[in-house]
């Protein structure tokens, strides 16, 4: 029987050694040529400095046999020089067979090749999927910048009817980014705000000269008129399959609508308003409180606020306007930079 | 003679073996071809007034088929954080992996490798990406293709390990 089990150990390019505290490494049946080949014939019962790779991994064998574990510890493949033109993928495993320690060396051969093999084309698999998601990145990417462009052409456009300065306009898509990141949007939706907010008075034009750009207070019938742009805004911008633009257009038919229900065109109410036309509605005024227009002069800050302040629940959504408070040296350095 | 452990950590295909190879046999090959389990390569360095012997250790690279055993890292005195620069995600692999070495290996000396110079231009790494790995520690950028600063990445390590 022991040279039968030597035989299948020989078989299965396997080696086998015990180990003991006090005689080191010895040989349990056969040896192999491969094995002969990397340590000798006479094979040193003492391993250490034998494989840097064996070393280590002995570390954690000794204390699997001191656990007396009776699972098998694998090391691992690991590659042995055999010259310097061969080497060997071996494997070590650290197991317990009645009392004793032993530890068994396989010579991987083929086994290693087609693992080898499979991993190797799995990797390239995953290689092809990592350049594809850099592919679609980069297209999207793209996509988004032309977006963009034609969304800062269709702004710059409307200026030619609008009182509205280009600064002031910059600065409510700055100052609703901001809102975005206070409230923990990704930066895809934070660079949708950017450009979408910009556009959300483009229904002005198609509101007629004579009453956008009537000197003085509007009449009743006037200002009627004058409500409806949100609703071309939001008919320009509407059915869009672009997030950025579809987030425009919300804004764009929403942004004068109230949170009590109080306001136009259809009179939504609390969380029914979009979220990114709540904010919108906080930071275009608070702009435009702030700085001087043809028909008033500039607000200090402290005054401004204390207007919206009390409109907050009747107009404003109380805790998107506390986040603006929150973010309000946020919102003065945009003031800074963007000057009209 | 002075010896110490070193390891090669990254993810998969940035270039480890590659820069060994460069580095012990003055050797590249274009084609890739993974790594699997550990191999060791020695090289003697010689540094301003001694000599040094390198236990270079080649670990298959992280993935989602093969994650680092960290008792591969016992007892190494150093190790290079390979990064591919025309591969974003070998970024986020690798800060992960510095992230577990520094806690197995305390007061080991690492640089970190951009590898794949060569191909600058079609790198996917932002200026921002590379400020953020010099925070963390030196930055090489290498080419295991044309040799550039693989000579001195090893040096510049086995000179920390002093």
């Amino acid at each position: 029987m022991k040279n039968l089990a030597a035989a299948i150990l020989g078989q299965l390019e396997k080696v086998a050694l015990s180990y003991s505290e006090s005689e080191g490494f010895s040989l349990v049946g056969i040896t192999q040529p491969w094995f002969e080949e990397i340590w000798g014939k006479q094979f040193p019962t003492d391993l250490a400095g034998c494989s840097g790779y064996l070393d280590n991994f002995l570390i954690d064998a000794i204390e699997h046999w001191q656990k007396g574990d009776n699972t098998s510890l694998s090391s691992g493949p690991f590659i042995e020089s055999v010259s310097f033109k061969s080497e060997l993928p071996l494997e070590a495993q650290a197991i317990s067979v009645e009392g004793h320690s032993v530890l068994v060396l396989t010579n991987l051969g083929e086994s290693y090749e087609q693992r080898l093999e499979l991993l190797q084309a799995a990797r390239q698999n995953l290689l092809t999927q990592e350049q594809l998601e850099i592919e679609v990145s980069k297209r999207t990417a793209t996509i988004r910048e032309r977006e963009f462009e034609i969304s800062g052409r269709l702004i710059y456009a409307s200026g030619f009817r609008d009182e509205e300065t280009g600064a002031h306009i910059r600065r409510i898509g700055m100052y609703s980014a901001a809102m975005g990141k206070a409230l923990g949007w990704s930066q895809f939706a934070i660079d949708d705000i950017l450009s979408a907010a910009p556009m959300h008075d483009i229904g002005k034009i198609g509101i007629p000269d004579t009453i956008l750009k009537k000197p003085g207070r509007l009449t009743t019938d006037e200002f009627v008129v004058m409500k409806n742009h949100p609703s071309i805004g939001g008919q320009i911008l509407g059915g869009s399959d672009s997030d950025m633009i579809r987030m425009a257009a919300e804004i764009a038919e929403c942004h004068h609508e109230c949170w009590d229900g109080s306001g136009y065109p259809k009179g939504l109410k609390g969380d029914e308003i979009p979220i990114a036309a709540r904010i919108v509605s906080i930071v275009d005024v608070y702009d435009a409180l702030v700085h001087s227009r043809v028909y008033k002069p500039a607000f200090s800050e402290p005054e401004a606020l204390a207007i919206m302040a009390e409109q907050v629940g009747s107009k404003y959504d109380p805790e998107l306007f506390q986040v603006f408070l929150d973010n309000l040296q946020a919102m003065r350095d945009i003031r800074a930079e963007v000057v009209d | 003679m002075l010896q110490k452990k070193i390891c090669l950590l990254g993810a998969f295909s940035v270039g480890k073996t590659s820069l060994i190879q460069r580095y012990v046999s003055s050797l590249f090959d274009d084609k890739y071809l993974t790594t699997v389990g550990v191999k060791i390569d020695k090289k003697v360095v010689e540094l301003a007034d001694q000599k040094m012997m390198l236990m270079i250790w080649d670990l298959a690279g992280e993935d989602d088929y093969n994650s680092l055993k960290l008792n591969h890292l016992r007892g190494a005195s150093g190790y290079i954080l390979v990064v591919d620069g025309t591969r974003p995600k070998s970024l986020e692999v690798a800060l992960e992996i510095h992230r577990l070495a520094q806690e197995a290996l305390v007061d080991a000396a690492f640089l970190i490798a951009v590898n794949k110079a060569d191909l600058q231009d079609q790198w996917m790494l932002t200026e921002q990406d590379i400020d953020g790995l010099k925070s963390l520690g030196t930055v090489v950028l290498t080419s295991a293709k044309s040799g550039d600063n693989v000579e001195s990445l090893f040096t510049e390590l086995a000179m920390g390990m002093l």
